[in-house]
């Protein structure tokens, strides 16, 4: 039984704000599961054996993560195993960044610090929710987020110390930077104020994106990687987003999807056989 | 493929659990027999019980129809032990006079925290040489 104001299950969601939320939580699970693959990549051969088995634990939060977003959308009558283990490049709904492997460890800590934020605050803006299946889920995996965070913090520090590391981040962080800001949709973004208006997150997307700002922006000027500057009181991108290929319902360009190793990994098909539920 | 008589087998006895309290009073219904029960149902990593570990957030029962409904959560959203987990509570209630079915629902709500481990799992904790970060 649901509070008042409150949704305990789908169907009790009027029709718009369903699929709005549908959506989003897709967006969710197929960024988290594809960002723990990328983690997972790293965990052999990261540059300190800690920071290996700092990926293999993010890639566990994340996996965690994923599935459990999969499978609430069968109270939004999908199929999970159908959307985890079934589907084609172009159905999923992962950001441009993980469509392939991150190459470097700053390509990596470009995702483990903007991407992972930035789905941090997506769901933080879930934390009190109207629609209780979430809103009792979030402040765990807020918890468990905090230690990405502060990982990808310290690694900006340490390698921000010396002149070579600062720029293999200040080439690797800006192709990431310039994605993960755009990732919110544009400011007036009708699906993010929907889902605002509804009571289901509490931030449209600019105010989504000034909140992962004033998160990150802190963070990568604080070894000068010249992609934020200070606005009076407030953080501000020096990277516009490019809208052009911009499309809101899946959050990500129009074109594109993980590509085919990628693919066959994040569906686990090799072990489909083995599939227990 | 069907792998359930491959697990039952492989998966192995546990370390012994610490006896569970000794209660002073008999159990007074089902819910508290099933809710008892949970004091020897082992973590399948450490040798204490998801009680004491506080994992079990409730356990409610109905009687005429011995269906009986654990909400239990872990330690962290990706526990790789949760289907374990399941599978030993509902071995264990099973085994329970009166129980037919057992229900059993994951909550994330609150979170759990080291702060959710009993007194009582706290000193099981510290005699296996664990310390607790609070």
């Amino acid at each position: 039984m649901a509070e008042e104001g409150k949704y305990s299950k789908a169907a009790d969601l009027p029709e718009e704000l369903r699929e709005h939320l549908g959506a989003l939580i897709l967006v969710l699970a197929d960024n988290k599961r594809l960002l723990g693959m990328r983690y997972s990549d790293w965990i052999l051969g990261a540059p300190a054996l800690e920071a290996g088995i700092a990926c293999s634990a993010m890639a566990q939060d994340e996996w965690g993560h994923g599935r459990i977003f999969y499978a609430m959308l069968r109270d939004f009558g999908q199929d999970p195993n159908q959307l985890e283990h079934r589907r084609e490049s172009p159905e999923y709904r992962s950001i441009e960044l993980l469509d392939g492997p991150a190459d470097g460890w700053t390509d990596l800590l470009a995702l483990n610090l903007l991407l992972d934020s930035a789905l941090s605050v997506q769901c933080e803006a879930m934390a009190e929710s109207r629609f209780e299946p979430v809103h009792y889920k979030v402040s765990k995996l807020l918890d468990e987020e905090r230690f990405h965070f502060e990982h990808s913090r310290g690694w900006v520090a340490r390698l921000g110390s010396t002149e070579s590391g600062r720029e293999a981040m200040r080439r690797a962080f800006a192709p990431a930077w310039e994605v993960c800001v755009r990732w919110f949709g544009p400011d007036d973004d009708e699906v993010a104020r929907a889902l605002c208006d509804g009571g289901l997150t509490d931030k449209d997307a600019a105010g989504l994106r000034a909140r992962w700002l004033e998160r990150v922006a802190p963070v990568v000027e604080s070894v000068g990687l010249g992609l934020a500057e200070a606005d009076g009181g407030a953080w501000r991108s020096r990277v516009a987003p490019a809208w052009d290929e911009w499309d809101s319902d899946v959050r990500r360009g129009r074109e594109g999807g993980p590509d085919a190793d990628t693919l066959v990994r994040v569906r686990g098909d090799k072990n489909r056989s083995l599939l227990m539920d | 493929m069907d792998f359930s008589a491959v697990l039952a087998e492989t998966i192995g006895e546990g370390r012994a659990l610490p006896p569970p309290p000794e209660w002073a009073e008999p159990p007074v219904d089902l819910a508290e027999r099933a809710r008892r029960a949970m004091y020897e149902v082992s973590d399948p990593e450490f040798a204490i019980s998801l009680a004491d570990l506080g994992l079990i957030y409730g356990v409610s029962a109905d009687e005429t129809i011995g269906v009986v409904t654990v909400e239990l959560t872990f330690t962290a959203m990706a526990c790789p032990c949760t289907d374990f987990i399941k599978w030993d509570v509902r071995d264990r209630l099973l085994r329970e006079p009166g129980i037919e079915r057992v229900d059993v629902e994951v909550v994330w709500h609150p979170p759990w925290t080291t702060a959710r481990i009993s007194a009582r799992g706290r000193r099981i904790l510290e005699d296996a040489g664990i310390a607790l970060i609070t």
